[in-house]
């Protein structure tokens, strides 16, 4: 089975000034259908990059991305536009909903970019949101619902296309342990439906649970493997710059701290990585 | 191809949807924004409605002397600065209005007429600045003067040089306002006469009346106030001969007057094209002016629906960003934008069509201008608007679209 994803040495590079920033450094890769993988790395480790690359929301500066057989580097605007339409399914931490829209308008907006009729776009986005379990809300207003349920329309307006590759950025990122939890069994779920899902993510827990995980580093994959082994690997025994939770050594605190050189130079667990 | 028109079709509901939502969401700046366009839309069709207004009666009156007519006078009714050209020339007597009644055979009519400005008294009542006419039984004709009460001048009264006057209708209404002006007396300048007959109303052309008139024969006239200023010849040209007419005047009146060759006319022939072309071209400069006042309060208006469409795509960013990550093509973001601001501008043109209407409306109750408009001329007004809003929507519409995805997403 040839590879929906195929990441052939590929590099972006940014010019922020007079600077270049390599954000990716000929990065080989590639993702089969059907497979759930993580993308875990630090602030900085070219993951943002990453997200937008797959996402064909940026192309690469050298290398060749082939999805689902096409060649994306070759691609126009409009034509990376129609392909984000139809074979990708985007989760922001943000979830990204339009405030002015209901549930079910959100939900349809992938579609009208497709061209379909009205009727044909209501009764995909109600299936779509009875499938994240949201029947009952089709009619609410984003500030009408709670974060775990806007990340759900945000998610059932990644499904109503029926994408090839579902692309989640830190999807828990703006949720609570318990609301994240539910999110991540929901793509657990989808996973076992049969959907390929890249997750984009800086908490190992998170990687921890997908059947494969990358690690990238300064713009290069360091690890590639199952993702209880990818993202448990500790990479420095010390606090975790982000939250200063496990002091003392706890063992999720020692999980994903990158470099020392870079967690250094921050005091008491303080500030933000970011 | 019929699956792009139907994606063309949908997104365009969808973003027409969406620009509407969008201006529902912020009324007040929503108004304010249309007002301004409103404001310049109101300008233009009130100045257009008017325009077209005096216009059209100033042709209708143009008109009125009829296709046929024409005028030979001393010098033309239109002089364009050039007036001391004319300034010897002979005036128009009886021995031309006889040369031209003996020989001409494209006329139909030949009536003189001579004016002079008055006053029309009836013991203390008095109207001033009447025009006094001088003239025979075929002016009524030649000048489309109808009868309401009485009877016009005859040729008896011509003839008999009788101290007999016919009154426009404003004045047989004023100095007797019960009615009975029939058989009563007026005295104008020295002399006294009687009203055989009251005119139909003209009405005004203007803010002057055409009805402030007052016909006797001609040689009445001579005798109450000279002929100094010569006569004025009406002549009516036989139907679809008016161009031979006024060539056989021009021979008829230089061999009465014994022009040579290679000297220059000194009378003129005056016809109705040529009033409509003076006043045209009078006109014209006024008009190209309001339109230029008007023309600029819409561009300030546009101006205001492309700072706030600006304010629209910055508080908008991650939302775009959102959309071209969902699928959506940089035109239909330019889309999006441009009908929010064909919306905004329409809206404004909607109310700035009716705003000029009641303006123009209230204008032709204030004065005499009577304001006419035309369904062209609203159709102009929101056409207009509409451009308005397209052209100055474009920029910010432009700068929406072409955002990169990845950083519209970013925008905080």
């Amino acid at each position: 089975m040839s590879a929906l994803i195929h990441l052939d040495n590929v590099t972006k590079t940014y010019t922020l000034g007079a600077e270049e920033v390599h954000a990716l450094r000929s990065i080989t890769l590639s993702i089969n259908a059907g497979e759930f993988c993580a993308i875990v790395g630090q602030s900085g480790s070219g993951k943002s990059t990453m997200m937008n690359v797959l996402g064909c929301l940026d192309v690469p500066t050298s290398g060749r991305y082939l999805l689902n057989g096409s060649d994306v580097g070759t691609l126009s605007d409009d034509q990376l536009a129609d392909l984000r339409n139809v074979e990708i399914g985007f989760v922001f931490q943000t979830f990204q909903l339009l405030p002015r829209a209901s549930a079910l308008e959100n939900v349809e907006l992938p579609l009208v970019y497709r061209g379909l009729p009205a009727r044909d776009r209501r009764d995909r986005a109600q299936a779509a949101l009875a499938r994240v379990g949201l029947a009952d809300r089709m009619t609410h207003k984003p500030n009408e619902l709670s974060g775990g349920q806007r990340q759900r329309v945000a998610i059932a307006r990644a499904l109503v296309t029926d994408p090839s590759l579902l692309l989640a950025d830190e999807p828990t990122g703006n949720l609570d342990s318990a609301t994240g939890e539910e999110i991540i069994r929901l793509f657990s779920e989808l996973h076992n439906a049969g959907n390929t899902i890249v997750l984009v993510t800086h908490a190992p827990e998170l990687a921890a649970r997908c059947p494969r995980a990358v690690r990238l580093m300064d713009g290069r994959v360091t690890d590639d493997g199952p993702g209880a082994r990818v993202a448990l690997v500790p990479t420095a025994k010390l606090p975790s710059p982000l939250t200063g939770e496990g002091q003392g050594g706890g063992d999720v605190a020692a999980f994903d701290l990158g470099p020392p050189t870079l967690a250094l130079p921050r005091k008491g667990g303080r500030g933000n990585a970011a | 191809m019929l699956r792009k028109l139907r994606r063309a079709f949908v997104e365009l509901s969808e973003s027409s949807r969406q620009a509407f939502g969008a201006l529902r969401t912020h009324r007040l700046r929503t108004v304010l924004t249309a007002l301004g366009i409103a404001v310049g839309v109101a300008t233009v069709i009130a100045i257009a409605a008017v325009i077209s207004g005096l216009n059209s009666s100033f042709t209708q009156q143009v008109e009125a002397l009829g296709p046929h007519s024409l005028f030979i006078s001393p010098r033309p009714m239109i002089s364009r600065g050039d007036w001391w050209n004319y300034r010897n020339r002979p005036a128009v007597g009886w021995g031309e209005l006889r040369a031209l009644r003996e020989n001409a055979t494209h006329l139909a009519l030949v009536v003189p007429s001579a004016r002079t400005h008055g006053s029309v008294r009836r013991g203390d009542e008095h109207v001033d600045d009447v025009e006094i006419i001088g003239t025979e039984s075929e002016y009524a004709t030649a000048s489309n003067l109808r009868i309401q009460q009485g009877r016009f001048l005859t040729d008896v009264d011509t003839a008999a040089s009788r101290n007999v006057v016919v009154l426009g209708a404003d004045l047989g209404e004023m100095l007797f306002p019960s009615g009975d002006a029939l058989g009563n007396r007026v005295k104008i300048g020295a002399q006294h006469y009687e009203i055989i007959g009251l005119l139909e109303r003209r009405g005004a052309i203007m803010g002057k009346s055409l009805d402030a008139i007052a016909l006797m024969p001609a040689l009445t006239f001579a005798r109450g106030f000279g002929l100094h200023r010569g006569l004025t010849i009406a002549a009516v040209a036989k139907q679809d001969e008016v161009n031979e007419a006024e060539d056989e005047i021009i021979g008829i009146l230089r061999r009465y007057r014994k022009l040579p060759p290679e000297v220059a006319d000194n009378f003129a022939v005056n016809r109705q094209e040529a009033l409509l072309s003076f006043y045209k071209e009078m006109t014209g400069g006024l008009y190209a002016v309001a339109f230029g006042v008007g023309l600029i309060s819409l561009v300030v208006g546009g101006i205001g629906i492309m700072n706030i469409l600006l304010v629209s795509v910055k508080e908008r960013t991650r939302e775009i960003g959102v959309r071209r990550a969902l699928g959506a093509r940089r035109r239909t973001i330019l889309g999006q934008f441009l009908l929010e601001a064909l919306a905004l501008s329409s809206l404004g043109g909607f109310f700035g069509t009716a705003l000029g209407l009641f303006a123009a409306q209230v204008a032709s109750w204030l004065t005499p201008l009577a304001a006419r408009a035309a369904p062209s001329v609203v159709l102009l007004g929101v056409l207009f608007s509409a451009s308005v809003g397209v052209i100055f929507g474009a920029w910010p519409a432009w700068n929406a679209a072409r955002l990169l995805p990845v950083e519209a997403l970013r925008y905080e």
